[in-house]
C-alpha cells in the first residue's frame, strides 16, 4: 500500500568477517585521497599523482590476483623513494613545502597498507589533516569549495564503514551531520576566542611577488604583464580621487649610475654610522610625522608575500598593530605575511613632511663621471631658471611633456654605460620607470634633494567601494624635498596623464605588453560587458569571503561580538518596555512564558499533522479503534484479524453494531480489492466517519460477560 | 561481557548477586517494549577520542597559523561529533526488539535465535550481542529479523543471557548501547545419539495406504489424483477415493530399558523418538516419575522431546 522506496544495495564496505575490505571501499578512499590530493595540486609537485596511481594501482592488482599483502621492504622503499624524491624537488625535507609533501606521500602511501575497517579510519583521519594543511596555501572561495566537497566525501567514506547499505543511505546520512552540524560550527566559528600563536611553527615560503626594492630601467615594465593582485583597500570617510591614489611602498635613495635601489635602515646606519632607531621605530603610530594631517582612513587586505612590505596612501600615520615606521615614510610589517591578512591604517595622503634622517647630502649623490650629455643639460637648464629650484623643476618637467618623448610600455632596450644619457637623447621612450629615474638624477645634479619611490597608482575601484589594486599598477615616482618637505614628482603625470587617471591599461602605445603574461585573463575582457559584470561580481564575493571569514580575526571577532552584545541589549531594552512589570526577572518570566507558549504551538502543529496522517492510513485508524474497544472491555483475541474482530463484537454493541461491520467491510475492501484512488479516498474517509460513529454510539457502560444481548 | 552471566551467577556471595542483579536491571530495558531514553547509554569509542584529538589538532593548527579555514575544519568536525552523538541515540531510541524462541535446539548444536526488530523510521547496522554471539540487523519500512546462533553445550532448561543492542553508526565515533532484560528460557533437547543397532524397524515399507476402501464426498483440498472423475462424468457428483492407512506400529520407549549414564540414556531416547517420529510409529514413554501415553505425529514428538529436555535424574544411578 505505501509506496517502497528503491533501495539501492551496493557492495558493504566492509567484508563478512568484520574486518576486512572491500574492493568497493578501497575505491572510496583512492577518490578521498584524489580529492584532498587535488586541493594541493597547484602548489605541490605534480609526480604525487603518478604516485597515487601507481599506490592505487598495485592495490588494484593485488586484489584482483589475490597477491599477498604488500610487505615491509617494498613500504620501507616506497617511504624511502618518497623522502629521496622531495629531497631532489626541495633541496631540504626542513622546509614547509617539504613537510606537506611527505604528510601527502605518507597519506597515498598509506593506501598500501589498509587492511581493515582501522585501516581505512585512519587513512580519512589521515585526510582530513591533510585538507586543513592546504589551507596553508589559500584560503580563497575555491580552495572553501573543494575542502568542503573533500569533507564530506571523506565523512561518506566513514559512513560506509559503519555499516551503511546503499549509496544513497550513505549520501543521506553524509547530508545529515554536514547540515544538522553547520549551525553549531557557525557559532562556535563566531563565539570562539581569537588567541594569538601559541608556539611558532615552520611557515610556508612565499614567492615574492609585486615590487621589488631596486629597479632599473626595465623592471616594473614586467609587473604590468601580471595581473595578480598586490592588495586590496577600503576606505573608511573620504575616497581619494583618481590623482591621490599615490600608494608609498620603498623609497630609492641611492643611485649607481644606472639603477636605483633601497638603503633598507640597517644599510643606512652602517654606511651613515648611526643607531639604526634613527631610521626605523617600532610601534602603532608614527613617531615621525605628527597625527594632525590623517585624511585617509583604509583597512587593507594584504596577499601573502616573502617580504614585509606594506603600502600606504601618503604618508602612513596610525595602524591597528605595531609596525615598523621607516623615517622615509614608508611602512614596514614585524614579519612577512604568510595568509592574507587584515591591516588598518590611517594616512596622510601626501609625501611625508620630515626631513629624512639620511640627511640632505645622501639625497643629493650621484656617481661623477655617469651620463655626461644629462649634466649639461641640467647646467644649460640650472642657467636658464637663473638659479631658481622651482623654476628649474618645473622647466625640467616641461622639457618631458614636449613632442619627442613619448610614453610606452614596450620602449627600445638600453644596454649601455649611460643609460639616463641614453634615454634622454636617443630612445626617448619609456614608462614611468624610465622618467622617474631621469628626473630624479636631474633634480639632484642640480643639488636638489631627491629620491625616487615605488609604489602604486591607480587601483580599479569595485562598485561595492573596495579597491582593487594590481601589479600592473606598479608606478614610480620622484619625491623632492623643497620648503621644509618632499613634494610629489611625477612626470608620467605630463607624459602620459591618462595612466594617471584611468590606469595603467588606458595606455595605447607598447599595449602588448600590458597583461602579456596573463593571457586568459577576465581583465582582458573589460570591454565585454557581461564578462566584466561577472567578473567585478565574483571579485566582490571574494573580497568579502577574504574579509569576513579568513580575515577573521581579534579584532573582527571583537567588533562583531560588540555588535551582537549591543543588538541584544537592544532588544532586551525593547521587550523591558513592552512587557508588564519592570526589573530584569518580569522580564525573563515574559520571556519564558513566550517560549513556553511558542513551544506548546508547535507541540500541538505536530500532533495535528499526525492526527491527519494517521486519519489517511486505515490501519492507524483501525488500530486507535481496536485500542479504544479494549479501554472498554472489547479488546481483540490473539490472533484474531482486526476485521474480525469488528465483527465479532458487532453483535454486542448494540446501536454500534452496524457502524463497526461497515468499518470492517471498508477495512476489508481497502486492504485487498483493488481499487482506483480515488474510491480509495473516499471509502478512506467514510471509513474514519464509521470509527467516529462508533465512538459515539457504543454504549458506554461495560459489557459484561454475559450481557451480549443489551 | 556477559551481563546474563553475571545475572544469573548465584554462587557468588548472594547479596551481591541479588543487588548487582537489581541494578543491572535497572539499567536494562524489558523485551517487547521501545527502548526508552533513559535505558540508552553512550559510550566513546577508540575510534572516538582518536576523533576528539584530532578535533584538538586541528584547533591548535588553526591558532598557530591564524588560519580561519582551519578553525572552521576544527569546528565542523567537532560539531559533527556532537550531531552524531545525537543521531546515533535516535538510531536506537524507541526500537521495540521481540525475541523469537527457536523451535527446537538439540544439546551441541546450536540454537537459532530470532531477534525481531520494529520500529517507526528505518533503522541502520544495529548490533545485537547474546552470550558473546553478535548479529547484524537494519530496520527497513518498520521491520528487521536478526537470527543469532548461539550455541548450547547442555540439556535442558537454561535461562537465556540478557540481549545487547548497541549502534555505531553514523561514524563510529561512539557506541550507543542499551540491555534488555527478559525471563525467556530455552528448552534444549538432548543430544539425539544413535545406537549401534538400528532399534526401529522400517517396518511400514509394505503397507502402504493402498488398499481400496471405497468412495466419499469430495472437500477442497482433496489431491486431483484421487478424484473419482469416471464417477463424476456419470453422475455429476464429485467423489474422492478412499484408501485404508496401514496400520501403525505401537511401541513404548523406556527409560529403564536404556544402559549408560542417565544423559547418555536421555540421548538415546531422543534419537529413537526422531526415528520413530519419521517412521509414522505411535508410540509413548516411560520416564522414572513421568508417563506419557501414546500418541503420534508433531505433537507428540514435542511433548516426548520436551519431556526428555526437562527430566531431572533423580539419583545418580539409574536403577535397573
Amino acid at each position: 500500500m505505501s509506496v517502497r522506496r528503491p533501495v539501492r544495495l551496493a557492495a558493504p564496505a566492509v567484508l563478512a568477517d568484520g574486518r576486512g575490505l572491500s574492493g568497493g571501499m578501497l575505491r572510496q578512499l583512492f577518490i578521498g585521497q584524489c580529492l584532498v590530493l587535488a586541493l594541493h595540486l597547484a602548489w605541490m609537485p605534480a609526480w604525487l599523482v603518478a604516485l597515487a596511481l601507481a599506490v592505487a594501482g598495485y592495490r588494484l592488482v593485488q586484489l584482483r590476483r589475490g597477491l599477498p599483502r604488500a610487505g615491509i621492504l617494498l613500504r620501507l622503499a616506497a617511504v624511502g623513494g618518497l623522502v629521496l624524491a622531495l629531497w631532489l624537488q626541495f633541496g631540504t625535507l626542513g622546509s614547509m613545502d617539504g613537510l606537506v609533501g611527505l604528510l601527502l606521500g605518507v597519506y597515498l602511501l598509506k593506501l598500501l597498507e589498509t587492511h581493515d575497517r582501522r585501516d581505512a579510519r585512519v587513512v580519512v583521519v589521515i585526510g582530513l589533516v591533510t585538507t586543513a594543511v592546504a589551507f596553508l596555501h589559500d584560503q580563497g572561495i575555491p580552495m572553501a569549495a573543494g575542502a568542503l566537497l573533500a569533507v564530506a566525501w571523506l565523512l561518506q567514506s566513514l559512513v560506509w564503514l559503519s555499516g551503511a547499505t546503499g549509496l544513497r543511505q550513505a549520501w543521506r546520512e553524509t547530508a545529515w551531520l554536514l547540515v544538522l552540524s553547520a549551525p553549531l560550527m557557525a557559532l562556535l566559528f563566531v563565539t570562539f576566542p581569537r588567541l594569538g600563536p601559541l608556539w611558532s611553527m615552520p611557515q610556508m615560503d612565499r614567492a615574492s611577488t609585486g615590487l621589488t626594492d631596486e629597479i632599473a630601467p626595465g623592471d616594473i615594465a614586467q609587473l604590468s604583464r601580471s595581473d595578480a593582485r598586490a592588495f586590496r583597500a577600503r576606505f573608511e570617510g573620504r575616497e581619494p580621487a583618481p590623482d591621490e591614489r599615490y600608494w608609498r611602498v620603498y623609497t630609492l635613495s641611492h643611485f649607481d649610475g644606472i639603477r636605483w635601489s633601497r638603503a633598507t635602515p640597517d644599510q643606512l646606519a652602517v654606511t651613515l654610522e648611526r643607531p639604526v632607531d634613527a631610521f626605523v621605530r617600532e610601534a602603532a603610530r608614527s613617531p615621525w610625522q605628527s597625527q594632525e594631517g590623517a585624511r585617509f582612513s583604509a583597512e587593507l587586505l594584504l596577499e601573502p608575500d616573502s617580504r614585509p612590505w606594506r603600502p600606504s596612501l601618503g604618508t602612513p600615520l596610525e595602524s591597528d598593530s605595531r609596525q615598523r615606521f621607516l623615517a622615509d615614510g614608508t611602512l614596514e610589517g614585524l614579519a612577512p605575511l604568510s595568509s592574507r591578512s587584515l591591516l588598518r591604517l590611517s594616512s596622510s595622503g601626501a609625501p611625508p613632511a620630515n626631513p629624512d634622517p639620511a640627511g640632505a647630502r645622501w639625497h643629493r649623490l650621484l656617481p661623477d663621471d655617469a651620463n655626461p650629455r644629462t649634466r649639461a643639460l641640467a647646467k644649460r637648464l640650472w642657467r636658464e631658471a637663473g638659479g631658481d629650484p622651482d623654476a628649474y623643476l618645473a622647466a625640467m618637467m616641461a622639457r618631458f611633456g614636449e613632442a619627442p618623448y613619448r610614453y610606452t610600455l614596450s620602449p627600445p632596450r638600453l644596454v649601455g654605460e649611460h643609460r639616463v644619457d641614453d634615454f634622454l637623447f636617443d630612445s626617448q621612450a619609456g614608462y614611468c620607470t624610465y622618467y622617474a629615474s631621469a628626473a630624479a638624477v636631474m633634480a639632484r645634479m642640480a643639488g636638489i634633494p631627491a629620491r625616487v619611490v615605488a609604489g602604486f597608482l591607480g587601483g580599479e575601484r569595485h562598485p561595492d567601494g573596495h579597491f582593487t589594486v594590481r601589479d600592473y599598477d606598479a608606478h614610480a615616482w620622484v619625491e623632492v624635498w623643497r620648503d621644509g618637505a618632499w613634494r610629489r614628482l611625477d612626470p608620467t603625470a605630463v607624459i602620459a596623464p591618462e595612466r594617471i587617471e584611468q590606469g595603467a591599461q588606458a595606455v595605447d602605445e607598447g599595449g602588448e605588453a600590458f597583461l602579456a603574461d596573463a593571457r586568459f585573463s577576465p581583465l582582458r575582457m573589460r570591454e565585454v560587458g557581461w564578462v566584466n559584470r561577472l567578473r567585478l561580481e565574483w571579485e566582490r564575493l571574494e573580497y568579502r569571503w577574504q574579509r569576513g571569514v579568513v580575515g577573521y580575526q581579534r579584532e573582527s571577532r571583537r567588533s562583531l561580538m560588540a555588535q551582537l552584545v549591543g543588538w541584544w541589549r537592544e532588544a532586551w531594552a525593547r521587550l523591558d518596555a513592552r512587557l508588564p512589570g519592570r526589573g530584569a526577572m518580569a522580564t525573563a518570566l515574559g520571556l519564558m512564558a513566550v517560549l513556553v507558549a511558542a513551544a506548546g504551538l508547535v507541540l500541538l502543529v505536530q500532533r495535528g499533522w499526525q492526527h491527519r496522517r494517521r486519519r489517511r492510513d486505515e490501519r492507524w485508524l483501525v488500530g486507535d479503534l481496536q485500542a479504544w474497544l479494549a479501554r472498554h472491555g472489547l479488546a481483540g483475541r490473539a490472533g484474531e484479524s482486526p476485521a474480525a474482530h469488528l465483527r465479532r463484537i458487532a453483535p454486542r454493541a448494540g446501536p454500534a453494531g452496524w457502524a463497526l461491520e461497515e468499518c470492517a467491510r471498508d477495512l476489508e475492501r481497502l486492504a485487498y480489492a483493488p481499487l482506483e484512488e480515488a474510491e480509495r479516498r473516499q471509502r478512506r474517509h467514510r471509513l474514519a466517519n464509521r470509527v467516529a460513529e462508533v465512538r459515539r454510539r457504543l454504549p458506554r457502560r461495560r459489557p459484561g460477560p454475559g450481557g451480549a444481548g443489551a | 561481557m556477559s551481563v546474563a552471566a553475571a545475572a544469573s551467577s548465584g554462587s557468588g556471595p548472594r547479596l551481591r548477586g541479588r543487588l548487582r542483579h537489581w541494578w543491572l536491571r535497572r539499567l536494562a530495558a524489558p523485551m517487547g517494549h521501545s527502548l526508552p531514553q533513559r535505558r540508552l547509554f553512550l559510550i566513546p569509542t577508540r575510534f572516538g577520542l582518536g576523533w576528539a584529538v584530532l578535533v584538538v589538532v586541528l584547533l591548535l593548527f588553526g591558532i598557530n597559523y591564524q588560519n580561519s579555514l582551519a578553525y572552521g575544519l576544527a569546528f565542523w568536525l567537532f560539531s559533527v561529533g556532537v550531531v552524531v552523538l545525537l543521531r546515533g541515540w535516535l538510531n536506537l531510541l524507541g526500537v521495540v526488539p521481540e525475541l523469537r524462541m527457536p523451535r527446537e535446539a538439540f544439546a551441541g548444536g546450536e540454537a537459532r535465535l530470532k531477534v525481531l526488530l520494529r520500529a517507526r523510521r528505518d533503522r541502520t547496522a544495529l548490533e545485537l550481542h547474546c552470550a558473546g554471539v553478535r548479529g547484524r540487523g537494519d530496520i527497513l519500512d518498520g521491520r528487521g529479523e536478526t537470527e543469532l546462533a548461539l550455541p548450547v553445550p547442555r540439556r535442558g532448561v537454561q535461562a537465556l543471557p540478557w540481549l545487547r543492542i548497541e549502534s555505531r553508526w553514523p561514524l563510529g565515533l561512539v557506541r550507543v548501547v542499551a540491555w534488555v532484560h527478559h525471563d525467556a528460557e530455552l528448552l534444549v533437547w538432548p543430544h539425539p545419539l544413535e545406537e549401534d543397532e538400528p532399534a526401529v524397524h522400517r517396518g511400514g515399507a509394505d503397507l502402504e495406504a493402498s488398499d481400496f476402501e471405497g468412495l466419499r464426498r469430495f472437500q477442497p483440498g482433496d489431491s486431483p489424483g484421487r478424484v473419482a472423475w469416471k464417477q463424476w462424468s456419470r453422475t455429476g457428483v464429485l467423489a474422492t477415493k478412499a484408501f485404508s492407512v496401514p496400520p501403525h506400529r505401537q511401541l513404548w520407549l523406556d527409560y529403564a530399558a536404556c544402559r549408560g549414564d542417565p544423559e547418555r540414556r536421555l540421548s538415546v531416547l531422543c534419537a529413537r523418538v526422531l526415528a520413530h517420529h519419521r517412521a509414522g510409529d505411535r508410540y509413548g514413554l516411560r520416564l522414572p516419575g513421568l508417563t506419557l501415553a501414546q500418541g503420534e505425529g508433531e505433537i507428540q514428538r514435542r511433548r516426548v522431546l520436551d519431556a526428555l529436555a526437562r527430566f531431572r535424574p533423580t539419583r545418580p544411578e539409574g536403577g535397573a
